[in-house]
């Protein structure tokens, strides 16, 4: 078995299209922390001199200096009248541009990250690309017809499925729980330097998000490897999936079932450890056990198909 | 006794859609004895391919049983696949590896060391062409490496289906001999083929299936009997035929020219003409090629179209 599961991580270093979707994998995630910390850096001295100057300019111009006469002259039009108090100054922050509109400024909040931030964003793009990944990484093998020429090798086929599936597990693992560690590290990391909420709690339920979507998309590059395993086709099972992802929530709605039977509000409440969903106008809890249960059962069921088909089946 | 490598007993497959059941093979009786080279003959679509699938766990039977070295399979296929080499239809590797890799990768599997890999590629040729891409390979260099994928494990049983496919008359002429050479060092090949005459060049023994049943099976020698017709030139063929008549034997106008006796004993023949006066410019025995015997064997019936039942 330890050689199988050798030649299996040699097989996937080998495959160009799956070191590319894991490749991208880290790529992605990096670029979604960059522009995250980009977008919420504290504007610099300079740049603060940069807008001072650029306000001083724009309040010189003509079109705004005309705009400032009109709401003197016609107060009226810009909704006031001659009997308001301070109409100079009352106009002047009317029609004069303010610095905040030249440097609008976020602070990076990692609890409000936590709730609504990217980091869903980075647990949705990892579980899409290692998925690819576990369904490139075997589709290749039927759509060449090697997995036959494997199988004269070795013909239990029990183990050739094991190893593969172990393969890609592992490397999904190692691959989701590096990357999710990473961006919230370097995040809380930043809000430190920043000195924006950093205690050791905080990074604490970050990194545990970060576990929680890992796993959550090591289990969908499994699935992913398992309905191809079924199916015997990349093709088949990205439409597949594509027909579920898009059929699926349609028709639980078309069924009149809430939203604790939605994939999104599950995966939420897996690595959110619990969130809630709207019954109507009720606001309810989802628990983080309702979507391990709700997911678990799709891939342990999938994955039990695919193990019986591929044991029972004839190979091209 | 003889030791049978591979033996098949009532085998049969159903291949089941919605609308029909096309039976593939059915009720087969194979015994390959060790050693040698077996031929494994029928016309496309009767059921060899099917047949080694069985044998190698890559298709189920519908029923029947199969042994490979007196062990029950696909039941104990793993104990005895180590000692089994097969190349069946096509060769499927992946075609973004280079060659080597694709062997190396099977070698790994089964804990052969890489360098019986460069042993492999040394012996089928491929050398200075193993480390290009797969895909860039010709047909020929694809059944080259698949024959060498079999030789990673020192095979006991060599199991080849088509393997001069695609493979030009150098090719053809390399493969055959390796496949002579190899039975004659004591390993058991299984050469499945439609191309009768290959066959008949280098097999000691063969089976004939159609419409996945089994026609005739024995030596190839046994199959095609000892020969006992004789084409006889002369240069007066009527005399002739008179003077064997007389003597009692046999013989009828050949199309080819002259006279075809027919007799054990060609001696009788000269004795007879010589005798009449008559002498002889050519006597050549005939004997029938495999792809006459399976003609006859076959006439009639519609092979190579598989069975079809269809489901009520």
């Amino acid at each position: 078995m330890r050689s199988l599961i050798r030649v299996e991580l040699t097989r996937l270093r080998w495959r160009r299209a799956v070191l590319l979707l894991l490749v991208a994998s880290v790529v992605v995630p990096a670029v979604i922390a960059v522009a995250m910390i980009w977008d919420t850096r504290p504007p610099s001295a300079d740049e603060l001199t940069r807008i001072d100057e650029l306000v001083a300019q724009e309040r010189e111009s003509p079109v705004v200096q005309e705009q400032l006469q009109d709401c003197l002259d016609h107060p009226e039009n810009w909704g006031f009248d001659q009997s308001t108090t301070d109409l100079q100054t009352q106009c002047e922050e009317s029609t004069l541009p303010q610095p905040e509109w030249f440097g609008s400024y976020t602070p990076l909040d990692l609890r409000e990250q936590l709730q609504y931030g990217d980091g869903l964003g980075v647990v949705t793009v990892l579980t899409l690309l290692l998925m690819l990944a576990g369904t490139t990484f075997v589709g290749h093998d039927w759509v060449s017809g090697s997995m036959s020429n494997q199988l004269l090798f070795e013909p239990r086929r029990g183990r050739i499925w094991a190893a593969k599936a172990l393969v890609v597990t592992l490397v999904s693992l190692v691959v989701s729980v590096v990357v999710s560690s990473a961006y919230w590290l370097t995040l809380w990391l930043v809000a430190r330097s920043r000195d924006l909420g950093s205690s050791s709690d905080l990074l604490g339920d970050c990194l545990e998000f970060g576990l929680r979507g890992a796993l959550f998309a090591t289990a969908a590059a499994l699935a992913g490897f398992a309905l191809t395993m079924l199916f015997r086709s990349t093709v088949a099972t990205i439409g597949v999936l594509f027909a579920l992802s898009v059929g699926g929530g349609l028709l639980i709605a078309l069924l009149g079932l809430d939203g604790q039977w939605q994939p999104g509000p599950n995966l939420e409440a897996i690595v959110k450890n619990g969130t809630t969903y709207w019954d109507y106008d009720t606001e309810r809890k989802l628990s983080a056990l309702h979507g391990v249960v709700y997911y678990g059962v799709l891939v342990v069921g999938t994955a039990v198909a695919s193990v019986i088909s591929f044991g029972r089946r004839d190979v091209p | 006794m003889t030791d049978l490598v591979i033996e098949t007993s009532g085998l049969r497959k159903e291949f089941i859609s919605r609308r029909s059941k096309r039976v593939a093979v059915q009720s087969l009786d194979l015994a390959v004895p060790a050693g040698g080279v077996h031929g494994f003959l029928g016309p496309n679509g009767s059921g060899k391919t099917t047949t080694i699938r069985m044998l190698l766990g890559l298709a189920r039977a519908t029923r029947g049983e199969m042994r490979l070295f007196g062990q029950p399979v696909p039941q104990q296929l793993p104990d005895v696949i180590g000692r089994v080499g097969a190349v069946v239809e096509s060769p499927k590797f992946s075609p973004n590896f280079s060659g080597r890799q694709n062997l190396q990768l099977l070698a790994r599997s089964i804990g052969v060391p890489d360098s019986r890999v460069s042993t492999a590629v040394e012996t089928v040729g491929l050398t200075g062409r193993d480390r290009d891409r797969y895909k860039s390979y010709s047909l020929g260099m694809k059944q080259r490496l698949a024959i060498a994928a079999t030789l990673l494990k020192e095979p006991s049983l060599l199991i080849l289906d088509e393997p001069t496919n695609g493979l030009d008359p150098a090719g053809i002429r390399e493969i055959r001999d390796t496949i002579r050479t190899l039975g004659e060092s004591g390993v058991t090949v299984l050469l499945s083929s439609h191309i009768l005459a290959e066959v008949q060049q280098v097999c000691t023994s063969a089976t004939i299936i159609g419409n996945g049943r089994l026609l005739a099976s024995g030596t190839v020698d046994e199959l095609l009997g000892d020969g006992t017709s004789y084409r006889v030139a002369v240069p007066d063929a009527e005399a002739a035929a008179s003077a064997l008549t007389a003597a009692g034997l046999v013989s009828a106008s050949d199309p080819a020219g002259g006279l075809r006796v027919e007799t054990d004993d060609p001696a009788a023949i000269t004795r007879t003409l010589a005798g009449a006066g008559i002498w002889l410019s050519e006597l050549t025995p005939l004997r029938p090629d495999l792809e006459t015997f399976f003609l006859q064997l076959t006439a009639g019936d519609n092979l190579g179209t598989s069975g079809q039942e269809e489901v009520r």
